[in-house]
């Protein structure tokens, strides 16, 4: 009970700290993509010292506090303070399950910290917790149609409308994905499918079309650009949340953050080997301190395990900012026609490709089947991207009717 | 209440506590000046007309259905795909030259047949393939 208690206050900090930086982040490499110097201006108050603007979210944060918390008297008002709440408790709360590194020592300097191996989630041994993600992240879909409803404008109804159409369209490609990821490792637990991969090798390696599938649907669920149709400002203003100001617009756009956070976790943890690293890291699930007895060697690896997964966290989270400024926003017709005329039936294929491979290796029991299916794996993704890409014109969507001449044409 | 749930809930009862404080904050702090025109649903400056709550597409309606059939029948397959190789191990763990004295051992060990039963999921995928094409060709994809 304690330690889920000091677990949980560490992973909010740490989640609404690492929201908050983030967003710096982000801004500084909008600049600096954009060839500006963005935010550098804010330090210590009172001083001088700039220190590379890092006082920014800090800032940022009070000047909410400070906002005005208004709601407008045209909005259903209980659904419209709800909205937020929602979206926001259910971002967090689905952190619950995810992993942040592998085992901590239960012991430092001989005193005793637990029974047994600290495991870094704040609830371990849970084990339908790919269940419990998919659910929880799929309770944003509330928030934003919520929020877009109770706001009653016309732009918000739109948005609401279309980003619902939206995360709805791409949770089957994204099941999908995290399918073949479950198959390969026999387990829902996220900490057990980690423990897989260290041992048969990364899931993006045996699964690229799985992979590839997962993290367009991921990137779709995130609501990121090229996939940022609820809040396309150019069309809908703000989208869902362009009756919100103050804290209310906070939670939503914290919100947002953590649904990239997710995203980038779970692609780490369910294709990316999540703490694993060949060489660096040790390949069984539970700490040998790399052969050396001791403590201090199982606390060296214990943080190096933890760091190598924020680590590949990180990168896929600036991965997601370089694709921001580098794709243009989809229109909405070819948004829905990827997510059902080519995610889904990609999806499909690499479902079955994965099951019969897997299949196979376990009837058979041949060991050398296993790089067979690596490299059918990979023919079957390249063959996959030039099937797309010669079928382009199916997936096109031509006018439903031919165009009517005008009537003044015809009078002519 | 089960030991493996408990930091789940508490996090849910966290996570709660923390948007309520902040919503809580911005209220204690921020100023209340309001006006005619902030009352107003915005619009880009132009005054509204009608209620927002109109009707709207009907492909929404079908994009929603679509939905709820595709991954209703994904969640299907997911019990199989969590217990698959655990089968497959029980199966290896026989000498795979004696193949078929494997597979029988297996079938009684969990009365299940892996084979039989990855047959039978390849049929519920080709199913709902059909019906996938089914769809498409009604053209609810169409958008």
């Amino acid at each position: 009970m304690l330690l889920a208690l000091i677990k949980i206050a560490i992973l909010l900090g740490g989640l609404m700290t690492a929201a908050a930086y983030f967003v710096l982040l982000e801004r500084r490499m909008a600049a600096w993509i954009q060839d500006r110097i963005g935010p550098n201006r804010v330090g210590i108050p009172l001083t001088n010292i700039r220190i590379f603007g890092l006082g920014q979210p800090l800032a940022d944060g009070l000047k909410f506090i400070l906002k005005e918390e208004f709601t407008p008297s045209h909005v259903d008002r209980a659904l419209f303070v709800a909205a937020p709440i929602v979206i926001l408790v259910a971002a967090l709360s689905l952190f619950a399950v995810i992993p942040v590194g592998s085992f901590l020592p239960s012991k430092v300097a001989g005193h005793p910290l637990s029974d047994g191996p600290i495991e870094m989630t704040v609830a371990p041994g849970v084990d339908a917790a790919l269940i419990y993600v998919f659910a929880l992240s799929s309770i944003a879909v509330y928030g934003v149609i919520l929020g877009g409803w109770a706001s009653n404008n016309k732009y918000s109804f739109l948005g609401g409308l279309r980003s619902s159409a939206q995360l709805v369209a791409y949770e089957v490609p994204m099941g999908l994905g995290i399918l073949g990821a479950v198959l390969a490792a026999g387990s829902l637990n996220l900490s057990e499918i980690i423990a897989a991969q260290a041992d048969r090798g990364w899931f993006a390696l045996l699964q690229p079309l799985g992979f590839v599938v997962f993290s367009v649907a991921a990137f779709a669920e995130a609501a990121r650009l090229p996939f940022d149709l609820p809040e396309c400002e150019q069309e809908l203003v703000g989208g869902y949340h362009t009756e919100y100001s103050g804290m209310k617009l906070l939670l939503f756009l914290v919100a947002e953050f953590l649904h990239m956070i997710t995203a980038a976790f779970l692609m780490v943890i369910l294709f990316l080997g999540g703490w694993h690293f060949p060489g660096l890291t040790g390949s069984s699930m539970a700490l040998d301190g790399w052969g050396h007895p001791g403590e201090l060697w199982l606390w060296g690896q214990a943080l190096v395990r933890a760091g190598v997964l924020l680590g590949k966290v990180f990168c896929i989270i600036v991965f997601f900012m370089l694709v921001r400024w580098t794709w243009p926003r989809f229109r909405y017709d070819q948004l829905m026609s990827l997510a059902w005329k080519v995610m889904l039936p990609l999806g499909l294929i690499n479902f079955v490709v994965s099951a019969c491979l897997e299949q196979l290796q376990g009837t058979l029991g041949y060991a050398w089947l296993r790089w067979v299916a690596i490299a059918l794996a990979w023919i079957v993704l390249f063959g996959a991207w030039i099937g797309v890409s010669l079928l382009g014109s199916v997936t096109e969507n031509r006018p439903r009717r031919p165009a009517q001449p005008l009537e003044s044409d015809l009078r002519a | 209440m089960s030991s493996v749930l408990l930091p789940t809930l508490l996090l849910v009862i966290a996570a709660t506590l923390l948007t309520l404080g902040m919503l809580a904050a911005g209220m204690l702090f921020g100023p209340r000046r309001t006006s005619a025109v902030k009352e107003m649903p915005y619009e880009s400056g132009m005054d509204p007309i009608h209620d927002a709550r109109r009707r709207f597409d009907v492909r929404f309606h079908l994009v929603a259905i679509a939905f709820l059939v595709f991954d209703v029948e994904l969640l299907f397959l997911y019990p199989w795909a969590v217990a698959n190789r655990t089968w497959l191990a029980w199966l290896n763990q026989a000498n795979h030259t004696e193949h078929l004295t494997a597979m029988a051992e297996a079938t009684q060990a969990v009365h299940v047949n892996p084979t039989l039963v990855f047959a039978e999921i390849m049929v519920f995928i080709g199913i709902l393939a059909v019906g996938y094409a089914y769809a498409w060709r009604k053209g609810i994809f169409r958008w």
